[in-house]
């Protein structure tokens, strides 16, 4: 049983890592397309801490592909460590009910006897 | 219907058992907080889009003046006169830490992507949204009908079974079935009579009768000993059985109806051959085993089977010319049962006006006559017509008498006719709708 709830606030918590993940994707897929439109003179800067630091375009975009690339990459992960995740939650339920049934039955026995 | 759910060959199962109300409860429930998340996340978006489009106005303001006076913020309480210059040159935050050096024009060509970007999520959270309502009303409706006790009977369709089903699990059915199809089968030929209607086929037909009728009295003088003793064996179990017969014929009556209402939406003369293949197959199963009401129905068509071979016995041949007689209109059906050609003849009556009119084909129309008893007399069993006792009478004895007898008034028999004819359209109307109430 301990197993069983270990394995559902482990799940609850994917699910919340992997909606993060989706957001960042989403936001950077959209830096991505603004960064695609700027022309090539335009000054861009990424807040580092409390500054502005200038960045060159190239780079910027380079970046943030790499940055989408990882958090593709990421949320496939997730993807594969959920679907363990609830095959092992569904094999100790599994395991879980027919550990009750016995003890139903059991108990049936005991009370007929 | 009613035959089916009697003969047992579905499964009834009712909804709480595979639904519990409380799991159905439970369900709603969670879809309805669902709906609430989503509720909750749309109002937060569309706040976004009014803030995005306040920004929109004030970015597109702002370059307006070269400079404007302000009072900007000072920590969380304080604030102090100030002056934005450079109104036309933005800092936008692109997302995830990176901004661009934009122009009051250019930011508002990024505010308004990202405006659009944000209508998309709202249409597709409605639709979620509208989803998840339907799957709600869904659970409600699932919950509150188990817990009405509601039962789902399940049936299987078997298309190539279902005559022989029929007639094995629900004898009345089956026979309805059969009626009607047939009941359909003759309309249509009504139908294609009254547009074929043109003098070459018109002659033809005549030709043909002609024919028939010669044939017909060569077998009558041959079989007018043997008439009175067929005779008895087929109308006297029709006339006992009339109360049996009652039902059906009110089944036929409302087949009827239903297949007046059939004919405006399939007018198609492809339907027609389906009755005709099927009758030849399922008439042997229902004669062995449907009851006598039954096959006392059939034994006349079993006849008049007979008789498209070999010329038998007078009484039948009413049957025989009517049937040729249809046959000859539809051209097409080379096996008519008793079924389609009553039934033809029956609704023929309505177009008789125009056979009667034209004296030539006087035998035929009294042979059609010598039909018309069997037809009203099932039907007079059931609609209790005060004009037909005579008929039942003159019925009963043999029916080459009767033949006879409605040679002479020809006029007779269109008073026969317009009854038949008449008394059919009022009735069945009324009893429809007794069985639809």
């Amino acid at each position: 049983m301990c197993l069983l709830t270990l394995f559902i606030t482990d799940i609850a918590k994917n699910h919340q890592v992997r909606k993060k993940y989706t957001i960042q994707l989403g936001e950077n897929e959209l830096v991505l397309k603004e960064l695609d439109l700027l022309n090539e003179g335009a000054n861009v800067y990424k807040l580092i801490g409390p500054v502005l630091v200038k960045q060159d375009l190239a780079e910027a975009n380079a970046n943030v592909s790499k940055r989408i690339e990882y958090i593709s990459a990421e949320l496939k992960r997730l993807d594969g460590t959920l679907q363990d995740l609830e095959e092992k939650q569904n094999s100790e339920k599994d395991a879980i009910f027919k550990l009750q049934q016995r003890i139903q039955s059991f108990q049936a026995g005991k009370a007929k006897a | 219907m009613e035959g089916a759910a009697a003969g047992g060959k579905g499964t009834v199962t009712p909804f709480a058992s595979m639904f519990p109300v409380n799991e159905a409860q439970k369900a709603a429930k969670r879809v309805g907080e669902k709906i609430g998340e989503k509720q909750k996340e749309l109002v937060c978006i569309k706040e976004f889009v009014t803030e995005n489009t306040n920004l929109i106005n004030l970015v597109s303001r702002l370059p307006d003046e070269l400079n404007h006076d302000i009072m900007v913020p000072f920590g969380k309480a304080a604030f102090f006169p100030g002056r934005l210059i450079h109104t036309n040159e933005f800092m936008v935050l692109l997302g995830d830490g990176y901004y661009a050096e934009r122009t009051a024009k250019q930011t508002v060509e990024i505010l308004t992507r990202r405006g659009k970007a944000l209508d998309s999520q709202v249409e597709s959270l409605m639709a979620n949204m509208k989803d998840l309502k339907a799957e709600a009303s869904f659970f409600d409706v699932t919950a509150s009908e188990a817990a009405e006790g509601l039962v789902e009977i399940r049936e299987d369709y078997v298309e190539e079974n279902s005559w022989e089903k029929h007639s094995k699990s629900g004898k009345t059915l089956a026979f309805y079935t059969n009626i009607n199809f047939s009941f359909h089968d003759a309309d249509e030929k009504n139908n294609d009579k009254k547009v074929a209607f043109e003098d070459d086929e018109y002659a033809r037909i005549m030709s043909r009768l002609d024919e028939l009728e010669k044939e017909e009295l060569e077998a009558e003088d041959e079989e007018v000993d043997a008439e009175d003793d067929d005779e008895s064996a087929v109308e006297q179990p029709d006339a006992a059985d009339n109360d049996d017969e009652s039902d059906m014929d009110e089944q036929t009556e409302a087949a009827e109806s239903n297949s007046e209402n059939h004919d405006n939406t399939q007018p198609k003369a492809k339907f027609n051959q389906f009755p005709h293949q099927i009758h030849p197959e399922i008439r042997e199963p229902l004669q062995q085993t449907t009851a006598k009401a039954l096959s006392n129905k059939y034994l006349p068509q079993q006849n008049i089977t007979d008789t498209s071979n070999v010329l038998m016995q007078t009484p039948k041949s009413g049957f025989h010319s009517s049937k040729a007689f249809t046959g000859s209109i539809a051209e097409s059906a080379d096996t008519v049962s008793t079924n389609s050609g009553q039934q033809a003849v029956t609704s023929s009556q309505a177009s008789v006006p125009a056979f009667d009119s034209s004296k030539g084909i006087i035998g035929s129309i009294v042979e059609r006559a010598d039909t018309i008893p069997k037809n009203s007399q099932q039907q007079a069993a059931t609609s209790s017509q005060a004009s037909k006792p005579a008929f039942d009478s003159s019925k009963a004895f043999t029916g080459s008498v009767v033949e006879r007898t409605y040679n002479l008034p020809t006029s007779g028999q269109d008073a026969v006719s317009s009854q038949s004819s008449s008394s059919q359209p009022s009735k069945p109307v009324s009893r429809f709708k007794m069985r639809r109430s």
